[in-house]
């Protein structure tokens, strides 16, 4: 992350897909309201949507008692999103690659490969609380 | 994300309408897909120039229909990609898997003449 912390703004949603849409109004209507561009703005829905579900569907196996936090830090030259779960984390290098041949009919699978895509950095580690943390990164300036 | 459909020349064209983006929303696509094929109706178009943007799940969806609608003897075709979902196709290699044509009409007329039509 570069620049330094200007704002930090979280949603906690329990662990069900119908709150999927609440995280991606949440986080435009954020993205918007600190005049983030718009192609921006549709890249992190579609990377943080991708997230949530995952988190929701992987990670806390749709438990609604369980939650998942959606945190924006903003900086001077980007935006970062940690999207955490209360599962028990998964190893990313072992989801099969959604452009093998065999693979591109799946109807799933292709969610972290799009997030990395179409964001600067992803990574992963195990949040201080438990769980499972997924942390991207935009640059505010696309090039 | 919000559907609406028409039927025109025997090929059924959904139009949503939004994001496609997951939660139950997006049943409201998946459902429909499959109560066509349940009907028989098997020549597909989907017009996505009303979609904002979709994810993965979206993808998932549309392929969904498309292996059913391809074992059935009928086909899913796209129509008016905006230039987001485009990049998505894209990036993902479903480009390779979907026919995609500028209008809808272009679409629709593509089954007069296509051999899996």
């Amino acid at each position: 992350m570069s620049g330094a912390s200007r704002d930090s703004i979280q949603l906690v949603i329990p662990s069900e897909p119908g709150r999927i849409a609440d995280a991606d109004e949440f986080l435009e209507t954020t993205l918007r309201s600190h005049g983030v561009p718009e192609a921006v703005v549709s890249d992190m829905a579609i990377a943080a949507t991708e997230l949530v579900n995952n988190a929701i569907v992987h990670g806390n196996k749709r438990d609604a008692t369980k939650t998942v936090s959606l945190t924006l830090q903003f900086t001077e030259k980007d935006v970062v999103i940690r999207v955490v779960d209360q599962g028990d984390g998964f190893d990313p290098d072992k989801v099969p690659d959604p452009l093998a041949q065999e693979n591109l009919l799946r109807e799933v699978g292709r969610g972290i490969f799009i997030a990395r895509s179409l964001m600067d950095d992803v990574r992963y580690e195990r949040d201080p609380g438990g769980g499972m943390a997924v942390i991207v990164r935009k640059s505010l300036n696309p090039t | 994300m919000k559907l609406s459909f028409h039927e025109k020349n025997g090929v059924v064209v959904l139009e949503p309408r939004g994001k496609i983006m997951g939660g139950p929303d997006a049943t409201v696509l998946h459902d429909k897909l499959h109560d066509l094929i349940a009907e028989k109706k098997l020549k597909v178009v989907v017009n996505l120039s009303d979609v904002d943007w979709m994810n993965s799940t979206g993808l998932g969806i549309l392929i969904s229909g498309l292996t059913t609608l391809r074992n059935n003897q009928g086909d899913l075709k796209l129509a008016s990609v905006t230039d987001k979902i485009q990049s998505l196709l894209t990036i993902t290699k479903l480009v390779t898997v979907f026919e995609a044509y500028d209008s809808v009409d272009e679409a629709i007329t593509s089954f007069g003449t296509a051999a899996r039509a």
